[in-house]
């Protein structure tokens, strides 16, 4: 029973959000670093009105204690602290059930506790906009070294130049994909639209390597940038959000019609249009794409032009 | 006994008439340089000597070697002459000139951006000092004194920002109007009136996502084509550094609505419905 109240001193609250009794709920804490891998807390099987009672008191000291962290933490920080906005909750969407032998009866959990420095942006309130994923970067190793000149001249569509470039160049159609194929046996794999679709091109060009008679293995297949877009369907008042976000923000016509919005938390740098579309890039996995979108939507909704 | 005290004059060694005008103070000993900038260092230099006497036998000038002492801060020294070779080719007063050699300094102790070349990082700290002047200049009008690439000064321009955790504000219409319509040649009306055009059509969103640039050059455009003093797309697009398909382009869009852009008070030369098309 502690155990859920113990709080590590360093950066991290391995908060146990409420309900998350069942093993394997992943943990999630505005504080945490994006993807961290919490793990679960163990399920507590004591008898049920007890649980409610002391869940409560939990969230409560939790939020204290956080309290004090973020104000502990902004002192610290200075002028680099992250908008407020960007603590919007990180939580499992919504409802945690918590499912106890006995009488307690199901609840949907409010989500994670906000800071209270945070505007109360209704988080329910989803944008109903989902990014869709335009490419994806993934590295793999064949282990084994490569002799390009022979690859070049028996794959089909392959070209390689080296004077220009030190690398195989080889395409597919489905997935319609490229790949850069080095000498050192790795192997880049771009312009597949989806995780599964570049691993199944990453895996056709390994066997491609492979039946042009080079022991190509599969090793360590890794996923190294995600780019996504969307349309919010409403024009923007770019002037306005540079102003108010100016240390996230870069916006110069001169250099690129686009804002740069590079956000902390997760990752992710957004190019934002005054048409309204914009690009998410910078991602290595596909739920912070969805993450900075829902995080970037309230904001640029307070940003519409209204004529 | 003491005979006599404090006996040593520290006045100025020279003699000064107050009504002689000198332009140079002769009680200073050593070049006014500002140590602010330098570091302090005490060093003494022996410049090319003028007049016979300073070459010898051969004619090679004697006290060949101008030893630069201040060898830490020597590329440093050779980016405030750069700075101030570029500012000279664009007339910048001696303030913005000053801030630019703050900020390389600030930039240069800070190291983060070393590898840069320092003459990028100048180019940068002069665009960024005028911006914060409130005078702005293009990226184009810095390129065209210094050697480095637009893409190069906008890169170091944005790291700079970042390593120095400032920003600047974002640059309007009405920033470059005096300075386009003078280089044109424009009257003061005109000026007004493309500063008006500019202006009302930036509120009326008349241009989302063109650079104020093209705006601006657009609203000289049709402010001087109102007017007696016509001048082309090609003319404008020269000074202002835009394509003269940029300027139709933005002309386009303000086009139709030309009538309420022009300020209430504008003669015109041309009335609203005779101007160009295109």
């Amino acid at each position: 029973m502690d155990q859920n109240n113990s709080i590590p001193a360093f950066q991290g609250l391995v908060a146990s959000p409420q309900g998350a009794m069942t093993p394997g709920m992943p943990l999630f804490s505005p504080m945490m670093p994006y993807g961290s891998g919490l793990t679960p807390q163990p399920v507590q099987n004591t008898n049920s009105l007890s649980i409610l009672e002391e869940q409560q008191r939990q969230q409560q000291a939790q939020q204290q204690q956080q309290q004090a962290q973020q104000q502990a933490q902004q002192a610290s920080s200075g002028t680099s602290g992250q908008t407020p906005q960007l603590f919007h909750s990180q939580a499992v969407g919504g409802s945690t059930t918590t499912a106890l032998p006995g009488n307690t009866p199901l609840f949907t959990t409010p989500l994670t506790p906000m800071t209270p420095i945070t505007p109360a942006t209704p988080s329910s309130e989803t944008s109903g906009i989902v990014p869709q994923l335009q490419n994806i970067v993934s590295t793999v190793n064949l282990g084994c070294k490569l002799d390009l000149k022979t690859i070049a001249l028996r794959a089909r569509n392959a070209e390689y130049n080296p004077k220009r470039f030190a690398a195989v160049i080889m395409r597919i159609r489905e997935p319609r994909t490229t790949a850069l194929i080095f000498s050192s046996g790795k192997m880049v794999c771009t312009g597949a639209k989806s995780e599964e679709q570049s691993r199944l091109a990453a895996r056709k060009y390994a066997r491609v390597v492979q039946k042009l008679g080079f022991p190509a293995k599969f090793l360590d297949f890794k996923i190294q940038n995600m780019v996504g877009s969307c349309d919010v369907k409403f024009p923007i008042r770019l002037e306005g959000l540079v102003l108010t976000h100016q240390q996230f923000s870069s916006y110069e016509p001169e250099l690129f019609p686009g804002l740069i919005y590079r956000m902390i938390k997760p990752r992710i740098v957004l190019l934002i249009f005054v048409s309204g579309k914009v690009v998410l890039t910078g991602a290595k996995v596909r739920g912070e794409i969805y993450d900075a979108f829902e995080n970037i939507y309230p904001i640029l909704k307070g940003f519409r032009k209204t004529t | 006994c003491v005979v006599g005290d404090r006996v040593i004059d520290v006045g100025s060694e020279w003699r000064t008439f107050s009504n002689e005008k000198a332009l140079k103070d002769p009680s200073r000993v050593g070049d006014a340089q500002n140590p602010l900038l330098n570091g302090g260092d005490l060093t003494t230099m022996i410049s090319k000597g003028t007049g016979a006497a300073s070459f010898d036998e051969f004619g090679n000038s004697k006290y060949q070697n101008r030893r630069t002492m201040s060898s830490s801060d020597r590329a440093m020294l050779n980016a405030f002459k750069e700075i101030s070779t570029m500012a000279d080719r664009i007339n910048l007063p001696r303030n913005i000139v000053d801030r630019t050699n703050n900020l390389f300094k600030q930039v240069y102790e800070q190291k983060s951006l070393k590898g840069r070349a320092n003459d990028a990082i100048a180019s940068a700290c002069l665009y960024i000092a005028c911006r914060q002047e409130g005078v702005p200049r293009t990226f184009k009008e810095i390129c065209a004194v210094s050697r480095i690439s637009k893409k190069e000064i906008g890169r170091c321009f944005k790291l700079i920002l970042k390593a120095l955790e400032t920003s600047v504000d974002l640059i309007t219409t009405g920033d470059f109007m005096s300075r386009f319509c003078s280089n044109l040649g424009l009257p003061k009306q005109v000026q007004m009136a493309a500063t008006f055009i500019a202006r009302k059509a930036v509120e009326l969103d008349l241009v989302p996502g063109r650079s104020p640039i093209s705006v601006a050059a657009a609203a000289i455009y049709m402010a001087s084509q109102a007017s007696a003093e016509k001048k082309t797309q090609k003319e404008i697009g020269d000074i202002a550094g835009v394509a003269d398909v940029t300027i139709r382009q933005s002309y386009r869009l303000i086009y139709p609505r030309a009538a309420e852009l022009f300020p209430p008070d504008f003669k015109f030369d041309t009335p609203v419905d005779k101007l160009p098309q295109l």
